[in-house]
């Protein structure tokens, strides 16, 4: 039993040295491996972010006072908008029309006046719907922008007292709202999922196309094992794209890690398990690359990355949408990494991610050996 | 006398250090079987890569159909065959898709294409296999399906780079005798192989070693130039046992088993069959029978792979 | 010299190598359903997913006070929809295990004593407590509790000032109107940037595969020692799938348009014109990537290691202002970038040839570049 046990071990060792050799004699498939996952922490880190800046408006001030100007420059002085000028309605409309600029800011005429009378006055912003997101910034900032203006416009009267109710806002765990932070645990689990899922598929896809899977079960190697050696490397090459990505966070955007480590690289590892069985099963059933590669794509790195909450929030889906996203595993490896790096939680917390994660490489790995076993027979 | 289908002088190949054909000249002539053989990685493809235009050479030259491979190798393109060792045929798609894909490449079309696809499905025997999916046909076939392909436009001269690797014995011979005919209908074919025995076929033959072209005749001249010996066959019993006896001594140039008997070399001046009978029996064997026998072109290619490497390797 | 024999004639062999392609896609249904079902499917799902607005935030209330009226403050601030109320805790430390435990986003805490300081004219602090794991969520739900406490401190302060006789100053008031996309609904803008991004996957990854794959398996040798030229080759792969890729735009539009009510405002000729032009950027960087990589596995990656920056830097997901200037910068070599914006433009805006000629001539351009860079590596690797 024993030796039996170590012959297949060592059977494995040799499937995965060749596997090893085969992705070390063309190194470029390892550069692209952990490149990729560098480039991308870079650009979500440094390009990526929501926040609306230097939006460009036309205004159109109809009133010409000081008062106008004052409130034009109320709304353009943090730079989120900048005014690209315009006079009459008309030509900032052709601003508008053309694209040169998102909103258009109206001031009447008689605004001056109506400020000075304590009047309600209305100013009118006109915004591009095209884009929701920048849209809807761009309503809550000039609403906020205005309304301290109001209160500016209060004097000693309003603005000097104490305002009776007051918001203290208190955030935790990312107290800077940087969406690096938020990125990276999201990130990590996207770059995992196509790693481990798409190159498994397409070195045993690659495997059947060339006919070689046939040799190689020719060979006494038990067919459980050449498999177990073919998958082991790219285990590996999954652990270290998450040292990689996780060494980069915490250098590159101060990542904290408040909890322990070793539950990180406990949950990536049942999270790449069950990628490299759904890679294993992708290319039992697609046989050649180009098929396990959009199959791959379709099933592990779309959902990985809008359905796992890495970019949406999940509570914000559907509710079909909500429940297809409980057997994508890349949102339970997303909550469990955020949960573990930004809140400290430990093992107490996080089990039922860890046991969904679990659940998800079962199963998987079962259908697979059994679909793999099915082909063969 | 008019150009040769082939013309290669002086052609040359280095990847970096290394020199994959180094200083080759030969000529073909039209309607020739021209037999091209070497060790694997003794330069031959190289060789017919660069002369199918699918690699610029280093230096030298080569003409092929009246064509520089370098400066025009749209035109040699056009005017040749090419099979290739693995039979690169598109494996999902059906036959007549491939002869029809290839022939459009080559500039068939219409009816002319139809008719010539079929004349090929005629002439290579795949009658009946036309909408068979190409993957699922066994080697000699695609191998057969391959050549089509490449005779579809019909090429003054055919490069076959190892055209026969792992084919069957029965579907080997009847691809030969296809050449035969192709080249007795006045089509050059530029064929490499490893199988010695094929290489009897030619007309002439081409021996690379490292590189080098290091013997160009027909395969009868290269035998009397390389294999000066006798060549005897014994046969008999315990043969094994008594061939050590036979080593050494003076005028036996090489004693190699052959089947159940010895081919053994001799000097002709000292040693004749009934000598070495004798010897045979002397030291143990039972039964001895000695032939003389005609070399083989195996015999050539020992021999001439034994001098290339008791000479100095090229600087 | 021998007189050079009829140049084949460009029409036959392009038609010879788009009649292969075809043949070789169709062949495999499997295929042809990932490049023309699949693209659907994923724009219906991502176009329900992908939902930028944020709301039904899950919120925990403490309510400390217990009167009537933090009871009424607590309800008509859930009332707006944007936090959705998972539950009422009786400690700050209660609620903040609720937050570590993920069952909760935001809890809002409402002070001890809260009716009385108000009625007493004393100011009341209102504490939110937020998990900031995820800022953009973060922001908007801390957004709404300062904006609701903020206007009702505002009433309260006017109606102060009134009973103590003093006229209350002007009130300016903002009047929004919304063009183009007037409920400012995520799927009309999200479902073109989709397109771009499913077809610059669908299109580039498959030819960069495709021809990888016929060098691996020894038919593209073959094919070069024919006297075909290389160009010719390369457009009549790339030929079928810009008919796919044509096809894939068209299902897109439709499913966009029937079921999530995105607009055709503009010319459909720019919108077939850009397609073209981005089908040729795709298309060519797919064969350009074959051309560095030895393998269909190098090739995938190749293609996502171009793919996926495209397409953050695309504008499709975040807008391209928020990015910092150098790359913004870069994003002018994206044809990804401009198919977006032509794609967004005349769909809900309504722009023609006038508005978009700059990001056609752009998509122009970059295809020309990279289709000559590939045709002369293609050249150079067999050559």
């Amino acid at each position: 039993m024993r030796e039996r046990l170590r012959k297949a071990l060592v059977r494995i060792g040799g499937m995965a040295a060749k596997e090893t050799l085969h992705i070390r004699r063309d190194p470029r498939t390892l550069y692209l491996a952990l490149g990729m996952p560098v480039l991308m922490l870079f650009l979500f880190g440094y390009g990526v972010s929501f926040d609306v800046d230097r939006v460009p408006i036309a205004v159109a001030d109809l009133d010409r006072t000081e008062s106008s100007r004052a409130l034009v420059d109320a709304l353009t002085a943090s730079r989120e908008m900048v005014s690209i000028g315009a006079a009459s309605p008309g030509e900032a409309e052709r601003l508008f029309r053309s694209g040169a600029a998102l909103a258009v800011l109206v001031v009447p005429e008689g605004y001056a006046r109506d400020v000075a009378t304590g009047k309600r006055t209305r100013v009118q912003l006109l915004v591009d719907g095209a884009d929701a997101v920048i849209a809807n910034q761009l309503l809550a900032k000039a609403d906020g922008l205005v309304r301290a203006e109001t209160r500016r416009l209060a004097g000693p009267g309003l603005a000097g007292r104490e305002p009776p109710l007051q918001v203290k806002v208190w955030t935790r765990y990312n107290p800077g709202a940087r969406s690096a932070l938020f990125m990276v645990p999201g990130l990590a689990a996207y770059l995992l999922a196509i790693g481990a899922v798409l190159l498994t598929a397409l070195t045993v896809a690659g495997e059947w196309e060339r006919g070689s899977m046939e040799q190689l079960f020719a060979s006494p190697v038990g067919r459980l094992q050449i498999v177990l050696g073919k998958l082991l490397p790219y285990l590996v090459l999954g652990m270290l794209q998450l040292l990689l990505v996780l060494a980069f966070g915490v250098v590159a955007f101060d990542l904290p890690i408040r909890g322990d480590v070793a539950l990180v690289f406990l949950v990536g590892l049942f999270f790449l398990v069950g990628m490299l069985g759904q890679g294993l099963l992708i290319s039992v059933v697609a046989k050649n690359q180009l098929v396990a590669t959009q199959a791959g794509a379709l099933s592990a790195m779309l959902p990985s990355l809008l359905l796992s909450g890495m970019l949406v929030p999940i509570q914000n889906m559907p509710v079909p949408l909500q429940l297809l996203s409980r057997i994508v595993p890349a949102r339970y490896l997303v909550q469990a990494l955020r949960g573990v790096l930004l809140k400290g939680n430990g093992l107490d917390v996080l089990w039922p991610e860890l046991a969904a994660l679990a659940a998800f490489a079962v199963v998987i790995l079962g259908i697979a050996t059994a679909r793999f076993q099915r082909r063969l027979a | 006398m008019s150009e040769p289908a082939v013309a290669a002088s002086g052609l040359t190949k280095r990847f970096g250090d290394f020199t994959a054909v180094d200083h080759v000249s030969f000529e073909v002539e039209k309607g020739e079987i021209f037999g091209y053989l070497g060790a694997n990685g003794a330069g031959k493809s190289t060789t017919i890569r660069m002369l199918t235009g699918l690699l610029a050479p280093t230096s030298g030259h080569g003409r092929v159909a009246g064509h520089d491979v370098a400066t025009s190798p749209e035109a040699v393109k056009a005017s040749i065959g090419y099979m290739s060792q693995r039979f690169s045929l598109y494996l999902d798609l059906p036959v007549v898709e491939n002869l029809l894909f290839f022939g459009g490449a080559y500039g068939l079309s219409g009816t002319a294409l139809r008719s010539r696809a079929e004349e090929m499905i005629e002439l290579t025997g795949l009658h009946g296999l036309a909408d068979a999916t190409t993957g699922s046909l066994p080697g000699g076939v695609r191998q057969r399906l391959a050549l089509a392909c490449a005779l579809l436009h019909r090429p003054g001269v055919v490069f076959l780079d190892e055209p026969t690797a792992g084919v069957d014995p029965v579907a080997r011979r009847s691809f030969w005798r296809l050449i035969r005919e192709l080249a007795a209908g006045g089509t050059t074919v530029f064929v490499t192989t490893h199988y010695l025995d094929e290489a009897e076929y030619c007309r002439r033959i081409g021996l690379m070693v490292d590189g080098r072209l290091v013997a160009l005749d027909t395969p009868a001249a290269l035998k009397r130039a390389f294999v000066p010996g006798l060549v005897l066959v014994a046969r008999g019993r315990d043969l094994a046992r008594a061939a050590p006896a036979l080593l050494g001594r003076e005028g036996i140039r090489a004693v190699t088993p052959f089947g159940a008997g010895l081919h053994i070399m001799v000097d002709p001046g000292r040693w004749t069959g009934e000598a070495v009978e004798r010897a045979l029996a002397g030291a143990g064997a039972s039964g001895v029978r000695v032939e003389s026998a005609e070399p083989s072109l195996e015999d050539v290619f020992l021999a001439v792979v034994d001098r290339g490497a008791k000479e100095a390797p090229a600087p | 010299m021998t007189a050079p024999p009829p140049s084949p004639s460009a029409r036959v062999q392009l038609a010879a190598v788009f009649r292969k392609e075809v043949r070789q896609t169709i062949r495999d249904r499997r295929v042809m359903f990932l490049l023309m079902v699949a693209p659907l499917i994923q724009t219906v799902v991502l176009g329900f997913a992908v939902d930028f607005e944020v709301d039904r935030v899950p919120a925990v209330v403490v309510d400390r006070d217990g009167s009537a009226e933090s009871r009424e403050h607590a309800r008509r601030l859930l009332a707006d929809g944007t936090l959705r109320r998972v539950g009422a805790v009786a400690s700050v430390a209660a609620a903040e295990e609720e937050l570590d435990d993920g069952r909760a986003a935001a809890a809002v805490v409402l002070p001890e004593g809260m009716a009385a300081d108000l009625a007493a004219g004393r100011p009341a602090e209102v504490q939110v407590i937020l998990d900031g794991t995820d800022p953009n969520r973060a922001n908007v739900a801390g957004g709404a509790v300062a904006r609701y406490f903020g206007e009702e401190g505002e009433e309260l302060a006017r109606a102060r000032l009134e009973a103590a006789g003093v006229r209350p100053p002007s009130q300016i008031e903002i009047v929004p109107r919304v063009a183009f996309n007037p409920s400012l609904r995520t799927p009309p803008y999200m479902i073109p940037g989709i397109a771009a991004m499913l077809l610059l996957i669908v299109t580039t990854i498959v030819t960069a595969m495709g021809l990888s794959r016929e060098r691996e398996m020894g038919t593209l040798e073959q094919v070069l020692v024919t006297p075909i030229r290389p160009l010719l080759l390369l457009v009549g792969k790339m030929a079928p799938f810009v008919v796919i890729g044509f096809v894939d735009v068209m299902l897109l539009m439709g499913a966009g348009a029937w079921i999530f009510g995105v607009p055709l405002r503009g010319n459909p000729a720019v919108l077939v014109t850009g397609t073209i032009l981005y089908l040729m950027t795709t298309l060519g960087m797919g064969l350009l990537i074959s051309t560095v990589s030895s393998s269909q596995q190098q090739s995938f990656l190749g293609g996502f290691l171009f793919a996926l920056p495209a397409i953050l830097l695309s504008g499709v997901m975040t807008p391209i202002r928020s990015m910092p200037d150098w790359l913004q910068a870069v994003t002018l070599a994206n044809p990804v970038r401009y198919y977006a914006e032509v794609m967004r433009t005349t769909l809900m805006r309504g722009g023609g040839f006038a508005d978009l000629w700059p990001q056609l001539l752009a998509l122009l351009l970059l295809g020309g570049a990279i289709l000559a860079t590939a045709t002369l590596r293609f050249r150079k690797r067999h050559a």
